[in-house]
Parts: C-alpha cells; structure tokens; sequence
C-alpha cells in the first residue's frame, strides 16, 4: 500500500522543510479546524476515533499490515512486539473508555458541547462548558508511539488543530495513524499535520511555536525547558519529562503457580516496547519468603525472556545500543565470577536479545532498556523505597504483585512517597485512556473552563 | 619480585628492542615511507610473520596471569577458559575496563606497586587502577617510544630531535595518575625537550586547562621570535578545543614552521564543547597551520600499555579516506560483534578489544567500551559518546 502525500512527514526524505512551508501548513490546520473540526459534536468525533481504532485491531485493516510489515525495519520493534503493542494501545480506545474519560475530566461527557451541569453544579446554579486550544502542536520525543498517538487522539477531541513534529526517524507510527484518521473522514485528517525533524532547529521551531496556543512536549529536562523558553507567555505548555517505573513483589505471593504467573506479568512488562516507555520497568524489586527467592524469581524470569523471544522476538537493535548491553553485562558478569552470593546474571545466547541481572543490593538500578531487567531483592516496601530514593520525584509506575488484602495499604504508601500510578505488574505499559500522565489530568491540561452562574 | 613475570618482560623488552633494530636497519634501505607497520598493514590481523611468535607469547603471558593473579582468574574461571583448554591468544578471556574500577587487576604485591594510573573521567566516578611498578613502566616506556616515534613521522630535513616540543596537559607532578601525561613525559624525555614544554595546569576542582600565555609563547605567537624549527604538539581533544577557542576568540592565527605536527588524543569528557574530529582538524589547520597529513590522533587508555595511532602510514589501501588506528605488533585488537561476543568482518562495527603484551603485570586482554569499525588490521574509531549517555538516564549508571 503506498501512501498518499498528505502529510509533510510524506515528502520524500531529500525533500527540505523551510520555515515557510511550516507556517503555512499552520495556517491550512487553523483554517480547516474552523471549517470541519470547531463545530463537530464530540459524539460524532468518538464515533469516528473509535471506529479507526476499532480498523486497527482487525487483522485485515490496511493500516496495521502496512505498520507490521514495514515497522521492524522503521522502528526496530518486531512484527509481534508491535502486534501486542498496537492491540493494548488501540484496544482502549472503545466509546465507552472515552465517555469514562470524559466524565472523569470534565464531570459530564457533553461539557465540550454544551453548558451543563452536574449533580453539585445544580445545587449551586452553576453550569460550565469547556474550549479546547484551537491549535495544539505536539513535540513527540518517540522511543516509542503511544504517547504521541494519545496526544492526537486528545487533540482531535477536544476539536484542536494539531501539529505533530516528532523526532527524526520516528514519524512512522504517528503519520501511519494520521493516514487512518484521514481515511475515514478526510476532513478530520485535515486538521492534522505531521512532520518529522531533528529537533533544536530553531527556524522551523519558532515559526511553529508562532501560532501554538498549547505545546505539549515529552522529552528530557533539557529538551523540555529549551522548548519553553521559545514559548512566548500566553502559549499553554505542557511538558513531560523523563520519568522511570519499577515492579514490586511481595514474597507472600511466590508460590506455586502463582509464582509463575507472577514471573510471566514480570516478562510481559519488559517485553513490552522493548521496555523502551517511561512506563516500562528498570527494576523488578522482590521480597523474600516465598517458595520463590528472589534468585529464583530472577532465573525464571530469565528462562520466560528466553521463551518470549521465541515467540515475540525483540528485534536488532543499532550498534550503540547493543554496546551499551554488551558494556553493562560485562560489569555483571565480572562481579558474579567474584561475589555470586550478591550478583547473578542470565544472558541470552549469541545475541543481545534478553538479560537478567541479580542483586542482593536494593539501591535502584537504570536499565541499559531493550530487556534488560534487574531483579532485586528487598526486605520489605520500606526498604524498597529507601533503595529508590535516588529516583523520588521521577517515577511514573509502580507495578506491583501483592496479597489484595494488603494492595491498598501499599498503594497507599506508594502514592504518599510520590509515584503517580500503581497498576497490577504486567499491566505497566499498558495505561487505561484514562491514566494521568505524571499525575496531571489526562485532558483537564489542554482546556480552559467558563463558568456560568445562573 | 616475581622471576617468572620478571624473566617475561625482560623477554618482551628484548623482542621489542630488535623489532625496533630491525626496522632501523631496513629502514636505511627502504623507500621513506615503510616502517615497522609494513609487518602488519598488509596483513589481516592475525596473520603475519609475527603470528606464530605473538601467539605463544600471549599464552604464556595468559598462563603466568591466570596463575598469579586471583581476581582474572575468578574471571577466567566462571567462563571456563583456563591455560590448559585455551589454544589461542583470540580465546583467552578480555576483562571489561570497568573490571579496573572494581578489582585489584595486578600481579604486583601492594609494597611494589610505585605509580598507578587512574581512568579520566568525571572525579565523581570511582576510576581504574592500573598499578604500576619500576619494572612495568619500563615495559610500558619501552612499547610506547617506539610506536610513537614510528608513527610521529617527520619529513627527511628533520629529525624527531629537531621538533620543539608542546604538551598541552598538567605537568606530571600535577597529574601524577595521568597514563597520558606520563606518557607525553617519557616522549619529552626521549626528546629531550625542557620541562618548560607543559603548559597545561589542573584547575582548583582538579579540571585540565591551559596556561594560555605560556602556550602561545611557545607556539612562537611573538614577533620577536625568530625560532622556525617545526614543532610537535601534543593534547587531548578538549585541551585543543580550550587553545582554539582562545584563539578563535582573540583573532589569533599561528603559522607554524614546515613539518610541524599535532598529536590529538581521547574525548571531551565534558570538559570543553564538544566538535567532530573533522572540524577540530580543520580549526587546527586554521588556526595553527598545521596541515591534516600532519595532524595524528592516538588511541590509548589507563588500563593498556601500548596505544594505537592513526597515522597515515598505516593505510592499508589507498581506496578508503578515513585514516585507520594500529597498535604495534606486540598488541593486537580484534573488533567484536556486541551481539555474539565474536569478531565482526571487514567494514563492520563492534567493540574494541586489545590483547596487549606489554601489560605484563595486570592483564594483556582488555575489553573496551569503545565501537570501531573493523579495517585491514586496524579500526576506524567511533569512539563512546552514544554509550555514555544510554537514553537520557545516565545519572545512575554503574
């Protein structure tokens, strides 16, 4: 399937992007949003997001074979591991999951159409409505889509212009969706644009941020606060920068079959993108007293990478990356030949595909990524907390696998130490639409309310 | 004293020393071009007139390590390559750099160790230790002046003697833990240079600069001087970033003599901006007249004895532009594949590993965190910025 030129990101790659060129696919969104999108009902628009999402989890839909057979080779991400990927993503995109979103940001899934008024707003005579940005530009970071196609899909329904400018070599997932949107319904595709540059290019950035009445932007602390600085002060900026996730599991847990369940949801989350999100764990903290030890939890872990790559291969990965494998395993590798008491690692054969690395120290580990998992172990969730202390303050998700009766007591004691979500290990990449990014509204950010007292 | 290391290095010295004989012999024959690197630039790396020697040695070598050094032989153990089932120098098992940090990668007992070189790098890091005694750092003077001066060609008016020399680092009193400023030390010496050639300085927080009048003083930036024998410079990367910035800044431009050369060596370290090697090349040009075919960049570190070079003489064909690193024939790289641990084939990348005879008394096979591509017998460099800064999260590495 060839794709039409639509989009700037489908010029061909000598094709020169120039400032003009920028400022007037800007202008194009402005117009077109005012044209198609500014008075569309957020009804229709669900109806639209959801039934491409929907094309998307079908086997036949053009899009996702186009995505699977030319994604290894534009994102390095195998065809599996994008398979399971995209079904998670496009999974959550349902009418329901969008109404549970609206109701939970805005208190009533029709504020963006009309002034209306809970429960509460009644007894005080108060209805409100909400505006979206007219024109929102994101600034993709892209290890992996998710985030940027959230954002689109944010965008679209809260009826902005949105201009996507991802990082280079990235584009291909996001211009892929937006070539979905425009497929079924072009208008709505118009109001999208996508592009793709090597980010600090100064003159493309300033005649974007020119017309932005919001940029949101993913990347780290730097990237964030040089795109701020270009910002002038009535432009709404919303910045996410890096953050990093664990798993937690409690000893009492690790019998039996559900030992090996556990280690499987383990698996699940760093097979997942490649372990490449925000969301994704560096660490999986274990507490002794199971049937299961945390060595043993380690090696088991380490044998179902090794099935996973079977069947969900991680893909080859640039030269640099594999270095930084190679580099790491090999700190590893000397400290289990000297103390294997307190380190042990499990490599995967003639490739980088999959490590395990034991430690009996509980200090938090940063990840080399691309299924590089550290397990360790931990006396208890205080100590845990005390090994990641080095982290407080950068942390999105917590995994965790523990007795139900305990979990909101330690979902508590998460929460009060800082991290912004604690889902179920195995279900760390794999946010509900609803999920609070960084702890911040998930669409509570881009608008602005108006009040009306009656 | 161990005899068995100390008879081995005695050994290593003499092969070195009539290496060296030889090749001034033949070089008296020879058009001016060949060199000692005519034995191995034609050569793929592990064959060659020196292959059956270098092999026995390096097993040798690896046997009396294995046995006297209990850290590499925890090592060595754990992959289960021991002297007896190891057949090759290629086998025998590379500790990463990173090992130097953590262990005690000597044979040296502590009461004879005199120097240790530390890794550069942030001060914050825990660095390597590579220890030293009398007896290593002759073997490590003896591998290193001769390559140096191999590579650090002069055109036929002048003799290395001749050439002024310029060290753009601390003294070695101030950095006494540098390997590179012990290195330049030792070429001063050889030289016989004054020590006035140092006109670097170690800053309050122990950072590397330069004492800009006396560098430009001694590049000759004085009308009244009337010095025209050529010079030799000798730096880091950011230490000729530190000199040209200056210059650049105050409008200033050097012509130094004819036959002038500029050796440059290692990364920025964060301790200046940092530039591709062309543009620093060319700003070199620019700004000291130095010409590239005399710009020549070393590859060395704390944890070896030996040190590649990338000059110009080691071409192995004429086709390819980019100038490749050898080391000398008594240390020998293989380039390996991050993905199988095995070695790349021609024009491919991977990391770089050094079987290093000279490192007598810690251990000859050093794995490094640096990629390379492999070329003929030696290897084009990339070197380590990507790796240093895996995604964003290198706050917390180990």
């Amino acid at each position: 399937m060839n794709l039409p030129n639509y989009f700037l990101a489908d010029l061909p790659p000598e094709a020169v992007l120039s400032p003009v060129m920028i400022a007037e696919a800007c202008q194009t969104l402005k117009r077109n949003r005012e044209h198609y999108l500014a008075a569309r009902s957020t009804e229709s628009l669900i109806k639209t997001l959801s039934r491409v999402a929907d094309g998307w989890l079908q086997a036949d839909n053009p899009f996702r074979q186009l995505a699977l057979e030319l994604g290894p080779g534009q994102t390095g991400f195998s065809r599996e591991t994008l398979a399971r990927g995209l079904d998670n993503f496009f999974g959550r995109l349902t009418r329901d999951d969008f109404h549970a979103l609206l109701v939970q940001e805005f208190g009533d899934a029709k504020r963006l159409d009309a002034l209306t008024a809970t429960a509460s707003g009644q007894r005080h005579s108060r209805m409100a409505i909400v505006n979206a940005p007219e024109f929102q530009v994101h600034i993709a970071a892209g290890n992996i889509p998710n985030p940027t196609l959230t954002s689109i899909v944010f965008g679209l329904l809260t009826r902005s212009a949105q201009f996507v400018k991802c990082a280079s070599g990235s584009s291909f997932l996001p211009r892929i969706f937006a070539h979905s949107i425009y497929e079924a319904d072009a208008k709505l595709g118009a109001c999208l644009e996508v592009a793709e540059w090597r980010g600090g290019n100064a003159a493309l950035e300033s005649a974007l941020f020119a017309g932005a009445d919001c940029v949101t932007a993913t990347g780290s602390d730097e990237a964030l606060a040089a795109i701020r600085a270009q910002l002038p002060v009535k432009t709404r900026f919303l910045g996410y920068g890096h953050r990093v996730s664990f798993g937690f599991v409690a000893g009492e847990d690790l019998f039996g079959s559900s030992a090996k369940k556990i280690v499987a949801r383990a698996a699940d989350d760093v097979v997942a993108w490649n372990q490449l999100g925000c969301l994704s764990p560096h660490v999986i903290y274990v507490q002794p007293g199971g049937e299961v030890s945390p060595e043993q939890f380690a090696e088991l872990l380490a044998d179902e990478l090794d099935r996973r790559e079977q069947i969900e291969p991680r893909g080859e990965l640039p030269a640099e990356d594999a270095a930084a494998i190679a580099t790491r395993r090999g700190i590893y590798e000397v400290r289990a030949a000297h103390s294997p008491e307190t380190t042990q690692h499990w490599c995967s054969k003639n490739s980088t595909a999959w490590t395990v690395v034991y430690e009996a120290d509980a200090h938090f580990q940063m990840s080399c990524l691309n299924r590089f998992i550290y397990v360790k172990a931990v006396a208890d969730l205080t100590a845990m907390l005390q090994g990641a202390d080095a982290i407080r303050g950068k942390v999105s998700t917590v995994g965790i696998a523990v007795p139900e009766d305990k979990a909101q007591e330690i979902a508590t004691q998460l929460a009060r130490w800082g991290a912004t979500r604690i889902c179920p290990l195995g279900q760390m990449q794999n946010p509900p639409l609803t999920w609070r990014h960084d702890g911040r509204p998930a669409l509570g950010d881009l608008v602005t309310w108006t009040d009306f007292e009656t | 004293m161990n005899p068995e290391l100390s008879s081995f290095a005695a050994r290593l010295r003499e092969l070195i020393a009539s290496l060296v004989a030889a090749e001034v012999t033949r070089l008296k024959s020879l058009k001016p071009d060949a060199g000692i690197s005519d034995l191995i630039k034609s050569e793929p790396p592990h064959i060659g007139c020196y292959n059956h020697e270098f092999n026995a040695l390096a097993l040798e070598l690896f046997a009396l390590q294995f046995k006297h050094n209990s850290a590499y032989r925890k090592i060595c153990e754990a992959r289960k390559l021991t002297p007896e089932v190891v057949g090759h120098w290629t086998q025998i098992p590379a500790v990463p750099t990173v090992a130097f940090k953590e262990l005690e990668l000597t044979l040296l007992a502590p009461d004879e160790r005199t120097t240790v070189f530390h890794s550069s790098g942030t001060t914050e890091q825990k660095p390597s230790r590579h220890f030293h005694s009398a007896e290593s750092l002759k073997i490590y003077e003896a591998s290193l002046t001769p390559w140096f001066l191999e590579n650090v060609r002069t055109d036929l008016r002048f003799t290395i003697y001749d050439l002024r020399l310029i060290c753009l680092t601390p003294p070695p009193e101030q950095v006494p833990h540098s390997s590179l400023v012990h290195m330049f030390e030792t070429v001063r010496q050889t030289m016989g240079a004054p020590e006035t050639a140092f006109v670097g300085k170690t800053a309050a927080d122990g950072a590397w600069t330069l004492d800009f009048d006396a560098a430009l003083a001694a590049l000759g930036n004085n009308p009244q001087s009337a010095i025209c024998n050529p010079q030799l410079i000798l730096g880091t990367a950011f230490s000729f970033v530190h000199l040209l910035d200056y210059m650049v800044e105050r409008d200033l431009r050097v012509e130094l003599p004819a036959g002038s050369h500029v050796m440059e060596t290692g990364g920025y370290k964060n301790r200046s901006r940092t530039m591709p090697k062309t543009e620093l090349h060319a700003l070199i040009t620019e700004r000291l007249g130095v010409p590239r075919e005399n710009i020549i960049c070393e590859y060395g570190m704390s944890e070896l004895s030996s040190q590649a070079y990338d000059s110009k003489f080691h071409h192995p064909s004429s086709i390819i532009h980019q100038r490749v690193f050898s080391f000398p024939p008594w240390a020998r790289v293989q380039i390996i594949s991050p993905e199988t641990g095995r070695e790349v084939a021609e024009g491919e990348t991977g990391l770089i590993r050094v079987f290093d005879l000279a490192n007598v008394f810690s251990v000859a096979a050093i794995q490094t965190e640096d990629l390379a591509i492999r070329r003929g017998g030696g290897f084009e460099l990339i070197g380590r910025t990507q790796l240093a800064e895996p995604r964003g999260c290198s706050l917390m590495t180990a």
